[in-house]
């Protein structure tokens, strides 16, 4: 029964989720729901800080951990979650979704977040990553009367389901040569049993890793990004750039670490194959873009090739680095994406920028902070974080791949400050944007507090981000 | 001592200043700026007053624990070389506030808050007694910068800002990877711990040497990666203009003096022909181009590059002379140069014209300005008894103790320097009215003559009396003297 105390954050999502539907006729406006929802990951994060501890520190016949490694990604996905909700309040109004199912939905995605976080069984990151994914399909093509976002929903389903058979494929190799999903089986029969270099499992660490890499959009992986973003609305396409990506990575450092650690070699080359190419990829793609949400999408894919650079070494002191990647990432984006949300439809086009700092000197300044930060220009958390990241891959020895991470955020920086340049330095167009909601607001506001607080102190992050054990 | 962190107050109480003015009523803005850029140098007063320039150690050192995974801790203090910059920064943003006074009219709030985060950039990296900290500052510095000069800039300011940031940006990312290279390799990012640590072997120096030349030879900037310079001065707004060439050229080559000599010293003796060749073309090649300008400010800017290649060439003789020669040039420059972009920006606010056919006989016009503007150009010029002369002078002398074609290319440029400047001043300044200036109040008023009355006194105090700047730098000189002659072949070269 203590078993359960490891899920808690989880069920308090499921149960918040599950009384959202049975009331959902009632709920009209989105507001309520989203206060709803706040409050149910404020409650999840509560829950796991309060019975941290008191669990066993595996359950589920050790399936499921609750070391801090879990909980820290907990943090992550519930604080995701509730910004993601205080964003989406507005466009749900305006586009006439139910509330109520929207909120369920993105309650449920983020219980598959914190499982395939917490999992340490193949098999139930497997699950943990699909309920994510089902959610996600519908709530990109929630908006059921736009055929951009109906194309894009179908786009991303048959991509991820196409990984994720891939990802089931590995792991049922994995298992037919090893005859365990749990990772600490895996590690030691391929170590003990004397399977380490055996074909069919290195296939099987390929298949793994390409499945994850799906999540987390790397190149050349990362196809259904842009579309699937741009179709979804923006508080979507923000909650899927922050978790999805936050949810894969959590399961690549678990499954790097602790399962395929007598695979280390094979993996660490595909780890560091992928980082190359998303970092390249993704900011050389995103320099011609000019609607707000792919050109984030395209930077969402470089920045997980950065993720990706903590990984590369194995070790416990770079996976810290991509945990605080990570959340920092989640924070900046959904900054971003929160003033591309704040501003209305203009806001979703780089032309809607012109003139911005003139007509609304605040918003401009926040984006200002938040390009900033995924530029990675010091004192915001996206150089803190690179810094990390970075300094993990020469310390393992990817000086090249080093070289190319700062050459890239160069590149990065022009597509970036090019928005800068539009709302700093040409004429303001039309009429002067309103003042955000306040939804908006507050989440912007907790973003840029993080933001800047992560640069001036790093520390503050890096102390929470425990490897798994 | 005195009983505040004084070096940390210095460096954040314009920041304090930005935030205040970015919340505040816009009408206050300027009097906000004005008192805080006020209020910074009155605070950084017992900095000059109590150092002890006998020591070579850093002073009102502050050391606090920040980031201890990555072994880097908060730590400001000064030494000889770098209290000079200190002074010349909070004193050129003072001045940047008076001059903008009526000049920025246009989202005036946002524009002092940039003018006070570069100070807090400006101060801070010279203060900054570790890597990590150096490198916050360096960055912290473009971004305000590059509003500046892409906001309330000339007509070509977008281009010009955005060359700027990309040229800053390309060469910081590869001291970025130097930098953490430094940090992998030595474990530490204090400047004294990387400089009294065992020497890294020659060839990890050599590619850091390379790094830390791409960032460094931008901002000073040396020949061949000069081009940013002339169109981000011209087009920047008199404060913008007078920032970058007082202060942020003067960064680079604080990082030669800082990290290049005493961290890597092998290095920098293998680079020691190509740094001085390109130091040598770069005072001789950019004083031709300066010749050909029509543009005022253009033509500063390109002289900026001829007397950066000046301080190049003095901190690469590494001899006493050469490196005291460039470190007084660096703050003479800054004077000079700022004083001379605020005096062409006083007369674009009247004129509207940059170019020098436009003008003539300002002289009997306005005879205040050109009194300033003559003074402010034989200084440029390097005239004995005015500031520049001394620091030119102690560079070619060591230029020719080090190499004799050294203070033959030196003597070439500051002969040079004269011709354009005095040519200069002969088209802008004297000969007939022109007629278009007549009808303008064209001199100046009282708060632009107290914006220069400071920088005349400095060019007219520090070239009768040098040592008011070199005893300072001594002691912290021949350490650093020592530091690089520790590494193999030294003297002559």
């Amino acid at each position: 029964m203590t078993d359960l105390l490891l899920l808690l954050p989880e069920i308090v999502l499921v149960v918040m989720a599950l009384s959202l539907i049975v009331v959902a006729r009632r709920v009209e406006r989105a507001q309520s729901a989203a206060i709803f929802t706040v409050i149910a990951a404020a409650a999840a994060i509560f829950a796991g800080w309060a019975f941290s501890g008191a669990g066993p520190a595996t359950g589920f016949g050790a399936t499921i951990s609750g070391d801090g490694y879990a909980q820290f990604f907990n943090v992550l996905f519930a604080a995701n979650l509730a910004l993601a909700a205080l964003l989406s309040v507005k466009h749900l109004d305006a586009e006439h979704v139910r509330p109520a199912e929207f909120y369920a939905l993105l309650l449920l995605s983020s219980t598959g977040m914190m499982l395939a976080a917490a999992a340490t069984d193949l098999l139930v990151v497997y699950l943990g990553l699909e309920l994510m994914t089902l959610c996600s399909y519908i709530m990109v093509g929630i908006t059921r009367d736009r055929s951009i976002s109906n194309e894009a929903a179908i786009k991303y389903f048959l991509l991820a389901s196409f990984a994720s058979a891939l990802l089931l494929y590995g792991i049922s190799l994995a298992y037919g040569v090893t005859g365990a999903t749990d990772f600490q089986a895996i590690a030691s029969a391929a170590s003990s049993r004397g399977l380490a270099g055996h074909p069919l499992l290195l296939v099987a660490v390929a298949l793994v890793a390409v499945g994850l890499a799906f999540k987390i959009a790397a190149v050349p992986f990362h196809a259904w990004a842009p579309d699937a973003y741009q179709g979804a609305s923006a508080p979507v396409a923000a909650f899927l750039a922050a978790g999805s990506k936050a949810a894969g990575l959590a399961a690549l450092g678990r499954v790097g670490l602790i399962a395929f650690a007598p695979e280390q070699r094979v993996w660490a080359g595909i780890l560091v194959g992928l980082a190359a190419l998303s970092i390249a990829g993704g900011s050389l793609l995103a320099l011609s873009q000019s609607n707000m949400k792919r050109l984030l999408a395209y930077s969402s894919i470089a920045h997980a090739g950065y993720a990706l650079l903590g990984l590369v070494s194995g070790t416990p002191d770079g996976i810290s680095a991509t945990m605080t990647y990570s959340f920092v990432y989640a924070f900046m984006t959904l900054g971003a994406f929160g003033v591309v949300i704040g501003l209305g439809e203009r806001g979703e086009d780089l032309a809607g920028f012109r003139g911005l700092a003139a007509t609304a000197p605040g918003t401009a300044a926040l984006m200002l902070l938040f390009l900033l930060s995924l530029t990675g220009i010091p004192p915001t958390a996206g150089f803190a974080a690179k810094f990390g990241v970075i300094l993990n891959a020469v310390r393992s020895g990817h000086l090249v791949l080093a070289v190319l991470a700062v050459v890239c955020s160069v590149v990065s920086a022009f597509f970036y400050l090019r928005v800068a340049v539009y709302m700093y330095m040409t004429e303001p167009q039309g009429v002067a944007p309103g003042r955000l909601p306040a939804e908006v607001s507050a989440a912007l506001a907790v973003a840029a507090f993080l933001t800047i607080m992560g640069g001036m102190f790093p520390e503050t992050f890096t102390a929470w981000t425990v490897p798994p054990s | 001592m005195t009983t505040y962190p004084i070096l940390s107050v210095t460096t954040f109480l314009p920041l304090v200043g930005a935030a205040a003015i970015f919340f505040l009523n816009e009408r206050l803005a300027r009097w906000i700026a004005l008192a805080t850029t006020l209020a910074t140098l009155a605070l950084s007063v017992p900095l000059y007053l109590q150092f002890d320039k006998a020591s070579s150690a850093l002073q009102f050192v502050e050391v606090a624990r920040w980031i201890p995974s990555w072994n880097v801790s908060y730590g400001m203090g000064v030494d000889g070389i770098s209290l000079p910059f200190v002074f010349l920064s909070v004193l050129m943003s003072v001045l940047c506030v008076a001059v903008s006074w009526t000049a920025v009219q246009t989202r005036v709030r946002d524009f002092y808050a940039a003018l006070l985060v570069s100070e807090t950039a400006m101060v801070g990296l010279f203060a900054a007694t570790n890597f990590f900290l150096f490198y916050l500052f360096w960055e912290l510095m473009i971004v305000p910068l590059f509003l500046l000069i892409g906001v309330w800039g000339g007509p070509g300011r977008t281009y010009a800002a955005v060359k700027f940031l990309m040229f800053t940006l390309a060469g910081s990312v590869l001291m970025l990877v130097g930098l953490i290279a430094l940090l992998y390799l030595g474990n530490t990012l204090d400047f004294q711990e990387l400089a009294g640590a065992t020497r890294l072997n020659p060839t990890a120096q050599a590619w850091l040497f390379v790094a830390f030349l791409a960032a460094f030879a931008v901002k000073v900037p040396m020949f061949p990666v000069h081009t940013w310079l002339p169109d981000a001065h011209t087009e920047a707004p008199t404060a913008g203009s007078v920032i970058l060439a007082g202060i942020l050229l003067k960064m680079g080559a604080y990082g030669f003096l800082r990290i290049s000599l005493p961290i890597l010293p092998d290095a920098v003796q293998l680079f020691l022909t190509p740094m001085l060749v390109l130091s040598a073309t770069a005072i001789v090649y950019g004083a031709y181009v300066t010749l050909a300008q029509t543009d005022v400010k253009r033509l500063i800017a390109y002289s900026s590059i001829s007397h950066m290649g000046f301080v190049t060439l003095g901190i690469f003789t590494l001899n006493r002379n050469g490196v005291e020669g460039a470190i007084l040039q660096m703050v003479n420059h800054g004077i000079v140069t700022g004083a001379l972009f605020l005096c062409i920006g006083m007369i674009y606010e009247r004129t509207h014209t940059r170019e020098i056919a436009d003008y003539g006989g300002l002289a009997k016009v306005a005879p205040i300005y050109s009194t300033f503007l003559a003074l402010f150009c034989l200084a440029a010029a390097g005239f004995p008894g005015l500031n520049s002369f001394v620091g030119e002078f102690l560079i070619i002398s060591g230029g020719f103790k080090a190499r004799a074609w050294l203070g033959v290319m030196g003597v070439w440029g500051v002969a040079l320097g004269t011709t354009y400047i005095l040519w200069l001043y002969y088209r802008v300044v004297l000969g007939e009215v022109r007629p278009k200036l007549r009808e303008l109040r064209l001199d100046l008023n009282l708060r632009e003559v107290a914006t220069l009355v400071p920088l005349a006194l400095l060019v007219l105090v520090i070239g009768v009396y040098p040592e008011i700047v070199l005893s300072f730098l001594r002691a912290s000189v021949t350490q650093l003297l020592g530091a690089v002659s520790g590494a193999g072949t030294v003297g002559r070269l």
